[in-house]
């Protein structure tokens, strides 16, 4: 056991802090405040990420079979480390390296890599997620959008809520049911968003601009060739697409660097001074260090390829607890940032605010953990 | 970065439970709440785990591994403080038991009725006391710690150790707090899950209602976190590190043991059930080095620097 980094995980990481002050534009922090499925930053993530595949670093973490250089775990945590607390330029196309594209991997045909790869490792595409709907939230297995089977393909009619993304998606990673009821009448289709019967509304909210929409699908025509995996394959594969999501987000370190940039702000007018603000500034700060310590520990069960247990959902909720304690704590100490004075501080805010929300509620997570983690026996299911 | 024993840590921990094991170690099951067990602590001398961090090889980590496990026992053995404080303080390291205290010299503090050294933060000066027979006398409290007071400071001899030594005296009394606090917490949860798997209401155990399996995950990522940032401030024996980790710890331990006994009802109140063992040095750690707040407020200043404007 030791908590050191390695001379060349130190210098990957130099070389990612590096690239992001070279290529950040003086304007950064104008663009960031938006969030990740803005305009500004899903434009933006298009040149940043281009940049990122021309460097060797966006899809480094890949195999190299699929074009990326078996970076190493901790290699690919460190470079995510960096970018989320830079306010996380790859923008909406985190996603298409961390989870889609390993998705694509493990399910997906020879014709479907060929196909989706290329756009991903140029940095050129924009995915979305149709999980989540208005009858389906936390209880995904109830979504009720139809994929009916027609001759060469599905028919797909419903909808799709709180999709992260939509707006600019060229493309979706779509969850439908073939049949009434049941996991196993699940479907996962690789959705073409510009298909005729797709419509995309944005919902106006708390968290920024352009980050949560509603998706309609009216006779949306989705070749056979589309659908991942097999019939009856989906909840497999939904779950291993989880484990990568959930604690795909180092989102501690942009709190912490929040955290750090409010310490300064306050010493620098003399409110630091003042015991009770560093008493509650070094609560938060404890937060931010555990929950970095906590996704560590998960981060080196992947690296040693160990058997994941439910150790991730504990540490969601570490994650959870440090948002809100470091928006809490700026909230309190320094309201007038979420007064027009700072854009960062509020953009940061939008963010907390769904740290228990969004990928998953927290509360899922403290189910999963009791039962996985702590063996705890499952509560009866309510008879009907 | 990496989260499992090393081969050498593996094998100190090995020997370290087959000492345990072959003392048949039990929870006190009289009205006792401060169980020193002299047996343990013969034993670990003679073994020499007391004295890990003087040996080649070996650091403050792996010393707080050792402390961690010990924690997790229902009785209580002085061995933080000898592990993790005293070899830096102590001219003589046999002089053990050591107490360690922060304030008046009349305060009461851990393991004095057994200790033959004192080392006690006076504010603006470390001293260290040595400690003759008959010189303290026992405090009766709920802490399941021995407590003692000295009789007549005054007329102890002190060694200065000057105000230059404080600040790595407190790194490494919240070093102590952290580790020590996640084994505590570590064997505190496994009592209480034990619990609520078997005792059953309205037909089920317990431990099958949401709302109590929500906090019991909720205590142990408190237990978890406590761990490593322990482990991590033992290793790093940096300033922010040991006063962060020293700040999660005491911020959660009011919760984790409130929680803990509400889920054991009217049986977690009584002396029979064992878990005030481990709540009961849990909450004796809440309050020392100044509480949470003293913690908080050093970790924001070893990360953030000087509170002034500069």
């Amino acid at each position: 056991m030791e908590f050191g980094w390695s001379p060349e995980q130190t210098a990957h990481r130099e070389r990612v802090q590096t690239l992001l002050g070279r290529e950040l534009p003086a304007d950064w922090d104008d663009i960031a405040v938006h969030g990740p499925g803005s305009n500004a930053q899903t434009a933006f993530s298009k040149i940043f990420c281009k940049k990122l595949a021309d460097e060797g670093l966006l899809i480094s973490h890949w195999p190299k079979e699929y074009g990326g250089n078996d970076m190493t775990v901790w290699d690919q945590f460190i470079m995510g480390e960096e970018l989320w607390a830079a306010g996380e330029p790859r923008g909406p196309q985190y996603m298409n390296v961390n989870w889609i594209g390993p998705v694509l991997m493990r399910y997906g045909n020879e014709a479907q890599k060929a196909e989706y790869f290329p756009p991903i490792a140029s940095g050129s595409v924009v995915w979305c997620q149709g999980f989540s709907e208005p009858s389906a939230g936390s209880d995904l297995a109830s979504l009720r959008t139809k994929a009916d089977k027609v001759e060469g393909g599905y028919l797909v009619n419903g909808a799709k809520v709180w999709t992260s993304y939509a707006g600019l998606a060229t493309h979706c990673f779509l969850l439908a049911r073939t049949a009434s009821a049941g996991k196993g009448a699940i479907v996962i289709l690789l959705l073409d968003m510009t298909s005729p019967g797709v419509q995309v509304k944005q919902i106006p909210a708390l968290i920024g601009e352009g980050d949560i929409h509603e998706v309609f699908f009216t006779d949306v025509f989705v070749p056979a060739e589309n659908l991942l995996g097999e019939e009856g394959q989906a909840w497999e594969i939904i779950t291993f697409a989880l484990q990568n999501e959930r604690i795909g987000i180092p989102r501690y370190a942009f709190s912490r660097r929040m955290l750090d940039r409010a310490a300064e702000k306050l010493k620098a007018d003399g409110r630091f001074e003042n015991p009770v603000v560093r008493d509650r500034a070094g609560r938060a700060l404890a937060l931010c260090e555990a929950a970095r310590l906590m996704v560590y520990r998960v981060v080196h069960q992947r690296a040693t390829k160990a058997p994941q247990d439910a150790y991730g959902n504990l540490a969601r909720w570490a994650i959870i607890q440090a948002d809100h304690a470091v928006n809490d704590f700026m909230t309190e100490f320094m309201p007038e940032g979420l007064l027009g004075e700072d854009q960062m501080q509020i953009a940061h805010h939008q963010r907390a605010i769904a740290a228990g929300i969004a990928s998953g509620a927290a509360e899922i997570q403290l189910n999963l953990a009791a039962r996985r983690y702590l063996d705890l026996p499952s509560e009866p299911r309510r008879g009907l | 970065m990496d989260f499992d024993f090393s081969e050498d840590q593996a094998a100190i921990l090995s020997g370290l439970e087959q000492l345990i094991s072959s003392l048949n170690i039990e929870a006190p099951k009289d009205a006792v709440f401060s169980a020193y067990s002299h047996a343990l602590d013969a034993e670990l001398t003679e073994g020499g785990f007391l004295d890990i961090t003087q040996q080649e090889g070996f650091g403050l980590l792996d010393g707080a591994l050792i402390v961690e496990q010990l924690a997790r026992l229902p009785v209580s053995v002085e061995a933080a403080t000898s592990v993790l404080i005293a070899p830096s303080f102590l001219e003589d390291t046999t002089r053990r038991p050591v107490a360690i205290l922060q304030g008046a010299l009349t305060k009461a503090a851990r393991f004095l009725p057994m200790a033959k050294t004192l080392l006690a933060d006076i504010g603006d000066d470390l001293l260290r006391i040595e400690i003759p027979e008959g010189a303290v006398e026992e405090v009766e409290t709920l802490f399941a710690y021995p407590y003692g007071r000295l009789k007549n400071p005054e007329a102890l001899p002190s060694v200065s150790l000057g105000a230059g030594r404080l600040v790595e005296f407190r790194r490494r009394w919240r070093i102590a707090i952290a580790v020590e606090s996640a084994g505590l917490m570590q064997s505190a949860l496994d009592q209480v899950l034990e619990h609520v798997k078997t005792r059953q209401q309205f037909g089920r155990p317990i431990g099958s209602f949401q709302a109590i399996q929500h906090r019991l995950v909720m205590a142990a990522e408190l237990g978890q976190a406590v761990r490593w940032l322990g482990f991590k401030a033992a290793w790093s024996d940096d300033e922010g590190d040991a006063a962060i980790a020293a700040t999660f710890a005491q911020d959660a331990i009011p919760r984790f043991c409130t929680d803990l006994h509400q889920f054991c009802g009217a049986m977690g109140l009584t002396l029979e059930f064992p878990l005030h063992h481990w709540t009961y040095r849990l909450r004796a750690l809440l309050g020392e080095l100044g509480g949470s707040s003293a913690q908080a407020i050093a970790a924001a200043d070893a990360v953030w620097g000087a509170s002034k404007n500069v």
